[in-house]
C-alpha cells in the first residue's frame, strides 16, 4: 500500500501543477494592478513623460534626443551662437519617428484601458488624466509634423499579429489634417482637464493651451508661407503644405488659445527689480512664485542629469574634466539689442563714424554698460563678472603709436569682407597665437608690467583652442552658483523651461499681426500686439515701442522672439516655418566682436569683424522638410517620401 | 582520451567556422548606365547649374508596382549633363528636379507629369526639356580695368511664359573663383559681387543690359573664372540660372 502512496502524491504533484501555467508572468505590471491606483497611473504617466520628446540640455542635432552631446545644438545652426565644432550648416535630421510612435501607443492604450477602470478612481481625477494623455499624444505629433508634414495618424492601438500587415500600415495624412488633429485632440484635453497639475512638471488645462497656440501658429506659418506643395500620389493627400486659405483660421485658433493661457494666472516673471537679475533668475526659479514658467522639465542629481555648464562655462573656469566654451553667442545675435554704442547712422561703434578710426573704451565692459539688461543675463560679455571672476577676452595686443589714431585693419569696415589672418602682417600688433597647444606671448607694457596677448577665455584659435571664437558666451542657462568641483560631466540639472508665458505672448502677437495683414478686425488685433511685445520689453529692460504704430513690420516681432527666446532651441524651428531660413543663411559668414588691448594708453578697442576661420553657412531650401528615414519607408510602403 | 575529445571539438568546430562563410553575395553588381542631359529650351543647350543644383530623382517600377519605393537622387553636373554608370536594371520613373526652371512634375494641383519612364538596362540614354526660370546671357566679354578689378555685361529675360513661375527677380550675382567650378556653391567671397533688388524692381531690368564689377582686386597673374547667376523668388529651391563660365586672365603686377 505505502508503495502506491509517493507515486500517487507526485502524480497529484504533476496534475495539480499543470492547471496553473496559464498565469500571466507576475513581474510583468498588469493593467489591473497598474490602473488599481493613483500609485500605478502615477508611474504610468512617469513612463509617458520620460519619453516626451523635449528639445532640452540634451538634444542634438544629429542624434536626437537623451544625448550627452549638446556641443552640436540647434542654436549654432541659425546665427545664436557659433561654436569651434560647428563649421557648417547642417539639416539637423534625427530621423525621429519610431520612439514617436511608442510615446503615442502608449497615450492611445491609456486612453482606450483606463475607462475600464475608471470605477477606482473619481471622475475628475479620470478626466485630468485622459486629457494628461491626449496632451501628450499632441505634443509628439507636433514634434513629427513640425519635421516632416503630414504623418499617418494611428486609430488606436494596433496589434501584430491579430491584425493584418494591410491594415496595420497607414499612408501619411495631409499636413493639414494632422494640425487639425492636434487641434481637436488639445481642445478635448482643455476641456477635460483641472486648473492644476496633479504633480510639478505635469500638464494641466493651460500647459494644453499653451502648446495648442504653438501649434496652431506653426500651422498658420505654414499655410502662409510654404510654397512646395506636395501630395501623395495615391491618397491624394496633401502630405507637405497647407492651402493658404487656412492660414487665417490657424491664426485665430492660436490667438485664442494664448487668450486662455492668460486666464490661468500666468505672466512675466518680475520677482526682483534688478532687471538683469531677474531675467537671469528666471530660468532657475522652480518655485510656485515662477508663474511663468510653464512647462518645465526638471533634473535632479541622482535621478536624471545633464552637462550643460560642462560645455558652455568659460574656459577660465572650467572643471577637470575639460570641455567648455562650446556656446559661442555671435555678434549678429547680440546686435539685435539695444543700448549698444552706436554711431549717429546707426552702425557699432567699434570705429567712430566722425573719425573712421578705433574708437577707444576704458575696460572691455564699458562697451556694454549701456546694455539691454535682458542681453547681459543672456550673453556674457567680455568683462563680465561671473562667478566672481572677470571674464577675460583679448585677441591681441596692440603696441604702435597712437598719435595718429588707429585705423581700421582689413576686413572691420561695412560690410565687412571676409579676410583671414587678418593683424598678422601688422607690425603694430601681438596677435594671440592661433593654436590650442602654443601659448600666446607675453607683451611688456609702458608700465613695467607684462600681459598675455589672449585672454584667459579667448579669443585665439580657429579651431581646437577650448576658447571663445566670437568673443561672448552663453549666460542664459549658466549655473553662476555650480562650484568649480562640480563643473564636470553629467553634474547639472537645473531645470529646462519648454514652455514659458513670454513665448505664449510673442505666439499672440504673431498671430496678431498675421490676422491684421490679413485684414482681420474683429478685436484690435495692432493694438492687442503692441501690448504684449511692450510687455516682454519692459521686463526685458528694452527700449518700449513708443505706440501701437511703431509695429511697422512683421520683423519687430520676429526679432523680439529672437532675442526673448535665445538659446532655448526654438529659433530654428521659427525661421524654417517663416521659411526665411535659406534667405537669412545663405553663404554667410558669422559676426565676431575681438577686443584689443592699446597699450599706449591701457584701453581698449572692438573689432567687429566676420570669423576669420571663414565658415559658410548655407541652408538649403530642400532641408524645410526632413526626409523619413528609409528604414520606416521599408516597412510600411504606404509612406511616400518627403522632397 | 580526453586529448582527442578536444581535438575533436576544435577541428569540428574550425570545420564549422570555416565553411559557414563560404556564400557570397552572389547577386548581380549595379552595371546599368543612365546618361543624358537637361536641355535649356531658351537656349537649345544643356541647362547651366552648380554642383548639386539639379537633383535627378528615380523611382523603380518594376518591383511592387512602384509603391513603397524609395526615390533614388543622383546629382546633374554643372554642365547640365548627367552619367550613372552604377545602376540595377529595371524599369524607373525619371525626371530631373530642384533647378532654377518649372518643375516637370508636380502633384497637387494643376497636376504635371512630364517625368520620363525607361527601361534602364546597358546604356541608356534620356533628354529632358526644361524652361529655366530666367535666361542669362553674356553681353560682351569682361574686362579687366585697371586696378585689376573685372567688370561684366549681361543680360537677363524670363525662360518661361508660364506666368505662375514668372516670379520677381531677387538679385543678381558676379561669382568669382579660381575653378571654372564657379558658381553659388563655388565662389571667392572677397571678389563676387551680389546685386539685390526689393520687390518688383528687378523686374525692370528684365531685358536690360546690366554691368557688375568684382568687389575687390584681383590678385596678380593668374586666371579667374567669373560668371552671372539670377535668381527669382520661386521660393522652392533658390537656385541660380547662369551663364556660361567664362576665364579672365588677370596680368601680373
Amino acid at each position: 500500500m505505502k508503495k502506491f502512496i509517493y507515486p500517487l502524491l507526485i502524480l497529484l504533484c504533476i496534475v495539480t501543477a499543470c492547471n496553473k501555467l496559464g498565469i500571466l508572468p507576475d513581474n510583468i505590471v498588469q493593467d489591473k494592478d497598474a490602473f488599481a491606483s493613483t500609485g500605478g497611473v502615477t508611474a504610468y504617466f512617469a513612463g509617458l513623460y520620460n519619453r516626451l520628446p523635449i528639445e532640452d540640455f540634451k538634444y542634438n542635432i544629429n542624434t536626437g534626443y537623451n544625448q550627452f552631446n549638446y556641443i552640436q545644438n540647434l542654436n549654432n545652426l541659425t546665427g545664436e551662437s557659433m561654436s569651434r565644432e560647428a563649421g557648417s550648416a547642417s539639416a539637423a535630421q534625427t530621423g525621429y519617428w519610431g520612439d514617436a510612435y511608442v510615446v503615442i501607443r502608449n497615450a492611445n492604450y491609456f486612453l482606450e484601458t483606463m475607462p475600464a477602470y475608471a470605477f477606482n478612481f473619481n471622475q475628475s481625477q479620470v478626466n485630468q488624466w485622459m486629457g494628461e494623455a491626449r496632451f501628450i499624444r499632441s505634443f509628439t505629433y507636433f514634434e513629427l509634423v513640425k519635421r516632416y508634414g503630414g504623418v499617418p495618424i494611428v486609430p488606436g492601438v494596433q496589434f501584430y499579429p491579430q491584425q493584418g500587415l494591410e491594415e496595420l500600415q497607414i499612408p501619411r495624412s495631409s499636413e493639414q489634417q494632422v494640425y487639425d488633429y492636434i487641434g481637436k485632440d488639445l481642445d478635448t484635453a482643455i476641456m477635460l482637464m483641472n486648473n492644476t497639475s496633479e504633480q510639478r512638471g505635469r500638464a494641466n488645462k493651460f500647459i494644453a493651451a499653451a502648446l495648442k497656440s504653438r501649434a496652431m501658429l506653426f500651422a498658420g506659418s505654414i499655410a502662409k508661407y510654404n510654397t512646395k506643395n506636395i501630395s501623395d500620389p495615391a491618397t491624394g493627400a496633401q502630405v507637405q503644405g497647407i492651402p493658404a486659405t487656412e492660414a487665417v483660421r490657424y491664426f485665430k485658433e492660436s490667438y485664442a488659445a494664448a487668450k486662455l493661457v492668460e486666464t490661468g494666472g500666468y505672466t512675466l516673471y518680475r520677482a526682483s527689480a534688478n532687471k538683469e537679475e531677474n531675467y537671469y533668475n528666471l530660468f532657475f526659479d522652480v518655485s510656485s512664485a515662477n508663474k511663468e514658467a510653464i512647462f518645465m522639465k526638471e533634473y535632479s542629481d541622482l535621478n536624471a542629469v545633464h552637462s550643460f555648464d560642462l560645455f558652455a562655462i568659460p574656459n577660465q573656469m572650467k572643471g577637470k574634466d575639460g570641455y567648455s566654451s562650446y556656446m559661442n553667442p555671435t555678434l549678429d545675435y547680440v546686435e539685435l539689442f539695444d543700448g549698444l554704442p552706436r554711431n549717429a547712422d546707426g552702425s557699432l561703434k567699434t570705429i567712430d563714424a566722425a573719425t573712421g578710426q578705433y574708437a577707444y573704451y576704458d575696460n572691455p565692459y564699458s562697451f556694454f554698460q549701456a546694455a539691454e539688461p535682458r542681453l547681459l543675463a543672456t550673453v556674457l560679455m567680455p568683462g563680465a563678472t561671473f562667478k566672481g571672476q572677470v571674464i577675460e577676452i583679448r585677441r591681441g595686443i596692440y603696441k604702435g603709436d597712437i598719435a595718429g589714431g588707429i585705423n581700421p585693419f582689413p576686413g572691420s569696415v561695412s560690410p565687412f569682407p571676409n579676410t583671414t589672418n587678418p593683424y598678422a602682417n601688422n607690425p603694430n600688433i601681438v596677435p594671440a597665437v592661433n593654436s590650442s597647444n602654443l601659448p600666446s606671448p607675453m607683451v611688456d607694457l609702458p608700465n613695467g608690467q607684462k600681459m598675455n596677448a589672449g585672454g584667459l577665455s579667448g579669443t585665439y584659435g580657429t579651431t581646437g583652442g577650448s576658447v571663445t571664437i566670437s568673443g561672448f558666451f552663453q549666460r542664459k542657462y549658466l549655473d553662476q552658483r555650480k562650484p568649480v568641483a562640480d563643473v564636470i560631466v553629467n553634474k547639472s540639472f537645473q531645470p529646462w523651461i519648454e514652455m514659458r508665458y513670454a513665448e505664449v505672448l510673442l505666439n499672440r502677437a504673431e498671430a496678431d499681426y498675421e490676422l491684421m495683414t490679413a485684414g482681420q478686425n474683429d478685436v484690435d488685433y495692432r493694438q492687442d500686439a503692441f501690448t504684449c511685445i511692450n510687455d516682454i520689453r519692459d521686463r526685458a529692460g528694452a527700449t518700449l515701442l513708443a505706440g501701437a504704430a511703431d509695429l511697422t513690420s512683421i520683423n519687430v516681432i520676429r526679432n523680439e522672439r529672437r532675442k526673448e527666446l535665445g538659446f532655448e532651441n526654438k529659433i530654428w524651428w521659427d525661421i524654417k516655418r517663416w521659411r526665411t531660413a535659406d534667405a537669412e543663411i545663405q553663404n554667410r559668414v558669422w559676426l565676431v566682436l575681438n577686443p584689443i588691448y592699446v597699450a599706449a594708453n591701457g584701453k581698449y578697442i572692438f573689432d567687429k569683424r566676420r570669423y576669420e576661420g571663414n565658415q559658410q553657412f548655407t541652408f538649403q531650401p530642400m532641408w524645410y522638410y526632413e526626409q523619413i528615414p528609409n528604414g520606416e519607408i521599408t516597412k510600411n510602403p504606404k509612406l511616400v517620401q518627403n522632397q | 582520451m580526453k586529448r582527442t575529445y578536444i581535438y575533436t571539438t576544435i577541428f569540428c568546430t574550425a570545420l564549422a567556422l570555416l565553411s559557414a562563410c563560404a556564400k557570397n553575395d552572389n547577386y548581380e553588381e549595379p552595371a546599368e548606365t543612365l546618361t543624358g542631359r537637361v536641355i535649356d529650351n531658351s537656349t537649345g543647350q544643356p541647362i547651366q547649374t552648380e554642383s548639386a543644383g539639379i537633383r535627378l530623382r528615380l523611382e523603380e517600377q518594376s518591383w511592387n508596382n512602384g509603391q513603397g519605393v524609395i526615390p533614388q537622387y543622383f546629382n546633374v553636373k554643372p554642365d547640365g549633363t548627367f552619367n550613372n554608370s552604377r545602376l540595377f536594371k529595371g524599369k524607373y520613373k525619371v525626371y530631373p528636379m530642384d533647378g532654377a526652371f518649372v518643375p516637370l512634375v508636380t502633384t497637387t494641383t494643376p497636376i504635371i507629369d512630364n517625368s520620363k519612364t525607361v527601361d534602364i538596362s546597358g546604356v541608356t540614354s534620356l533628354e529632358f526639356n526644361v524652361d529655366p526660370f530666367l535666361k542669362v546671357e553674356w553681353v560682351g566679354e569682361p574686362v579687366v580695368n585697371p586696378d585689376k578689378t573685372v567688370t561684366v555685361q549681361c543680360k537677363f529675360t524670363r525662360g518661361t511664359t508660364n506666368t505662375a513661375y514668372q516670379f520677381n527677380v531677387t538679385d543678381v550675382f558676379l561669382y568669382v573663383s579660381t575653378t571654372d567650378f564657379v558658381s553659388n556653391a563655388s565662389y571667392d567671397n572677397r571678389f563676387s559681387n551680389q546685386v539685390k533688388y526689393n520687390g518688383t524692381d528687378g523686374n525692370a531690368l528684365l531685358g536690360q543690359t546690366i554691368s557688375i564689377t568684382t568687389k575687390g582686386t584681383l590678385g596678380g597673374s593668374r586666371t579667374y573664372y567669373v560668371r552671372v547667376g539670377a535668381r527669382t523668388a520661386d521660393n522652392v529651391n533658390k537656385r541660380y540660372n547662369y551663364n556660361t563660365p567664362k576665364p579672365v586672365n588677370i596680368p601680373g603686377a
